[in-house]
């Protein structure tokens, strides 16, 4: 790559001294809350609610007694809480590991994007896309911004649903970010609306578009239909190094929402997301789950299936490979007769890495005709990686059927041998089993999303196959 | 050290470095035993189990009927003793230690010749019973053991068992515990070590107000073939809470595990399996299955069939289903004239006999 383009020494330079305005520093106290509200200008029920969840933070213990081991690790003292995007630390092209300048090569990422995925540029300018297709929602009536403008300019539609599907309480994790939260979207989409084209976060320009402690809500009014993606499939290299944002989904009555993730952060950064949506009668929700990067992993998306006949559904792939660890899994709460879920869960490890798929289905006493169908398949490359599988059903009543099934494999020496004969090497072959293998679930994503996956994939074979 | 004559001194190191790695296990299980506490809600293993009541009810019962009679069998065995020490437990360290603090009562058989009928072994508890059960099967030999709990007026029993079953050898082993008043109780720890034999294993539980099983196959070389069933009624309040561990120690051998319960009533049912591959441990075939047939709108099950795969060249699965009866095979029986109870009884044993045929065969 020519780099004499990217004009390094100015682009480098994003940590002059008025920038600083906007970093919290180091540790979670009242006083960074204060902050925080002050940076923000928020109202002092906001203020007062963030204390409250401060203090619920520092009472409730870690999940040691089921999360992975990893989580030991995090030390609640050597995170930085609010970073402003002027203050993103001083990072130059040339500090950019080699290895993510060829993957962003191969992915045929535009330059511009490149410097701020590799964490050069602090900001993407889409402005142009954004503005034409913002005038596109209000005549519609849709409403997409970020949770900061949400909470400001409609909080008769924000408040009544902030916190509601995944409380303050919910667990340690919650609690963290309802004090710390800052960027994330906000949507609503009014009755009957069915967006044709999805909603994207990378085109909402402003200055937390990937928060570290990210707040997104989405309510989709009774008939209205959505699809919502966030991250990329591109290596982000992030210096924040505590990710632990809350994403809660209503739909209500006969609503429609897709929610896609995908998420690639350089393997510093703890990822540690809570997911949840609320289906009422009718309502479906799909949580399109895609895990490539991050040290460590710990998501589980969840539908509370709360009104007859709501569908809930998860399709998740993640690839681990070493030095990562990617617990995630799926939760479906049955909570209204006749609901229906389904959970699809795929999952890689290469070299050294671990992939575990730790789920929940709960059918609550007196529902009856409800159905939950739980696949999840691990496919193993090298003899030194890991996977595990922590699934945990809870059935009452006997007018139910939930069923779960899960395989281990390797791919099969003779497909490789036959692709290796015809002239492909070994790589290659590989990374085709691979692709097909996940192939039914890519079919998920966005046609974008799902090209630079199977990219990615390649790329990845090519490292750990050689 | 005291050793006959007539071994060498390879025979004689492989001793030492033996019986120094006996201490070390012992010593180490010391620690254990020390760091343990009593189940509570943090336990994972005790997940769904309520072990702030079940768990220390158990501990309460065996503590109030104090130490066995001196003229316990196992008493002076020392040998046995560290046996059990060293047993594997599925988050139930601390009520190890509690038997352990009960050791004596139970039964020690060497199988060094085959058997035509089956062993049979058998406890019945007036109040509170600690037996302890050591069957080991020398290389080659075939053998079948049934061993019977009996919980007398409502009293418990809390039993460990352990299995060494050595090259070539085939072990079956029927366990089943019976209850009598409304508040029998029984919990059951069994540790399988299968050294290139072939084990099966059936469990079955029938009138206990709670019953808890921790069962642990291991297998150290290929070839070994260990298969785990269960096949329970629960009917009533019954509580059943099942955890298995198929550790896989060596590559190159397989384990099967089939539990199926019939659920009426108010029963709970909650089983929690884990395959275990240990890093290098390629070539492994394992498997679990855990089937729940729902009668009534009351039963509950939980189930959580886990796996953890460090080896590669390994075929795993795992399955869980609960659902209710299949109305159509009602409907046929129904239609031929059969009543309803009668048909419904025939569906669920029809549903349990697979894993009793399974371990037949």
């Amino acid at each position: 790559m020519d780099e004499t383009t990217f004009q390094i020494d100015t682009r480098g330079a994003f940590s002059m001294p008025e920038n600083h305005k906007f970093d919290a520093g180091y540790g979670l106290t009242e006083e960074t809350i204060d902050y925080i509200c002050d940076a923000k200008g928020e109202p002092d029920w906001l203020r007062q609610f963030r204390k409250e969840a401060l203090r619920k933070f520092n009472e409730m213990p870690m999940p040691f007694h089921w999360a992975p081991e990893g989580i030991r690790n995090v030390d609640f003292e050597n995170f930085r809480y609010y970073l402003s995007h002027g203050a993103t630390p001083s990072r130059t092209w040339e500090e950019v590991p080699e290895d993510m300048k060829r993957t962003f090569e191969r992915l045929g990422v535009p330059e511009q994007e490149r410097a701020f995925l590799a964490g050069v540029d602090a900001q993407y300018d889409s402005e142009t896309a954004y503005t034409n297709m913002r005038e596109e929602l209000q005549k519609q009536g849709v409403i997409f911004v970020n949770s900061t403008e949400g909470l400001k300019e409609y909080e008769h539609i924000f408040r009544p649903w902030f916190g509601k599907v995944i409380p303050v309480g919910d667990n340690k994790f919650s609690a963290l970010n309802h004090a710390a939260f800052s960027g994330g979207s906000f949507i609503y989409v009014p009755k009957g609306v069915k967006l044709a084209q999805p909603l994207q976060a990378y085109f909402r320009i402003n200055s937390e578009s990937m928060g570290q402690f990210e707040r997104t809500l989405i309510i989709a009014d009774e008939g209205a239909e959505l699809m919502y993606m966030e991250g990329c499939t591109a290596p982000q290299y992030d210096s924040a190094t505590l990710h632990s944002g809350v994403v809660e989904l209503v739909a209500l009555k006969g609503a429609r929402i897709q929610y896609v993730t995908v998420q690639n952060w350089s393997t510093n950064v703890y990822n540690l997301v809570i997911q949840r949506g609320l289906a009422m009668e009718d309502a479906e929700i799909r949580w399109i789950d895609c895990n490539l990067g991050s040290g460590l992993t710990m998501k589980y998306p969840a539908v509370v299936l709360q009104g007859r006949r709501a569908r809930g559904e998860v399709v998740s792939i993640s690839l681990a490979h070493s030095g990562q660890l990617q617990d995630t899994g799926a939760r479906m709460i049955h909570a209204a007769p006749e609901t229906t879920s389904n959970i699809v869960a795929k999952s890689i490890s290469i070299g050294e890495g671990r992939a575990s798929y730790r789920g929940e289905v709960k059918v609550l006493k007196g529902m009856k005709g409800c159905k939950n169908n739980t696949e999840c398949d691990a496919l193993l490359i090298n003899p030194a990686s890991r996977t595990d599988t922590y699934p945990a059903i809870t059935v009452h009543g006997n007018a139910s059927a939930v069923q779960h099934e899960a395989s281990v494999s390797q791919v099969d020496e003779e497909m490789l041998f036959y692709l290796q004969q015809r002239g492909l090497t070994r790589a290659q072959a590989m990374s085709l089993a691979v692709n097909g293998f996940i192939n039914d679930l890519v079919k998920e994503f966005p046609m974008e999303y799902s090209v630079e996956l199977r990219r990615l994939i390649d790329l990845e074979m090519e490292d750990s196959i050689g | 050290m005291d050793s006959p004559q007539n071994i060498s001194m390879e025979e004689a190191f492989a001793l030492a470095e033996a019986e120094a790695k006996l201490s070390a296990a012992l010593l180490e299980s010391k620690e254990r035993f020390s760091k343990a506490t009593m189940p509570d809600r943090l336990n994972e293993d005790w997940r769904f189990g309520r072990p702030h009541v079940y768990a220390r009810e158990l501990a309460a019962r065996i503590t109030a009927a104090g130490q066995p009679r001196q003229a316990a069998p196992l008493e002076q065995d020392d040998d046995l003793r560290q046996t059990e020490m060293l047993m594997p437990t599925i988050g139930s360290d601390a009520l190890l230690a509690l038997h352990l603090e009960h050791f004596g009562t139970g039964e020690a058989h060497y199988i060094e010749e085959n058997t035509t009928t089956p062993l049979h072994v058998s406890y019945t508890a007036a109040t509170a019973l600690t037996p302890s059960t050591f069957i080991m099967v020398a290389p080659g030999i075939r053998a079948e053991v049934e061993i019977t709990y009996t919980c007398a007026d409502s009293s418990c029993i809390f039993a460990t068992c352990n299995i060494q079953v050595a090259e070539g050898a085939e072990l079956r082993v029927r366990v089943h515990a019976e209850g009598h008043g409304t508040d029998a109780r029984c919990m059951l720890i069994t540790n399988i070590q299968n050294m290139g034999g072939k084990v099966a294993h059936l469990t079955s539980y029938k009138s206990l107000r709670w019953a808890r099983e921790e069962t642990v196959a291991e297998t150290y070389t290929p070839d070994s073939e260990t298969r785990l069933f269960s096949a329970n009624h629960l009917i009533g309040e019954a509580v059943l809470d099942q955890h298995t561990k198929q550790i896989h120690h060596s590559g190159g051998a397989t384990s099967d595990l089939l539990y199926k319960n019939v659920l009426a009533d108010n029963a709970t049912a909650t089983f929690a399996g884990n395959i275990y591959v240990a890093p290098g441990a390629h070539h492994t075939d394992a498997y679990q299955s855990n089937r729940n047939l729902m009668l009534s709108e009351d039963a509950t099950v939980n189930s959580l069939p886990g796996l953890e795969i460090l080896a590669d060249k390994v075929r795993c699965s795992h399955g869980s289903a609960s659902g209710p009866m299949d109305e159509e095979q009602l409907f046929y029986l129904l239609s031929r004239g059969i009543p309803h109870y009668e048909a419904h009884q025939l569906i669920a044993s029809g549903f349990l006999d697979e894993a009793i045929e399974k371990f037949n065969n």
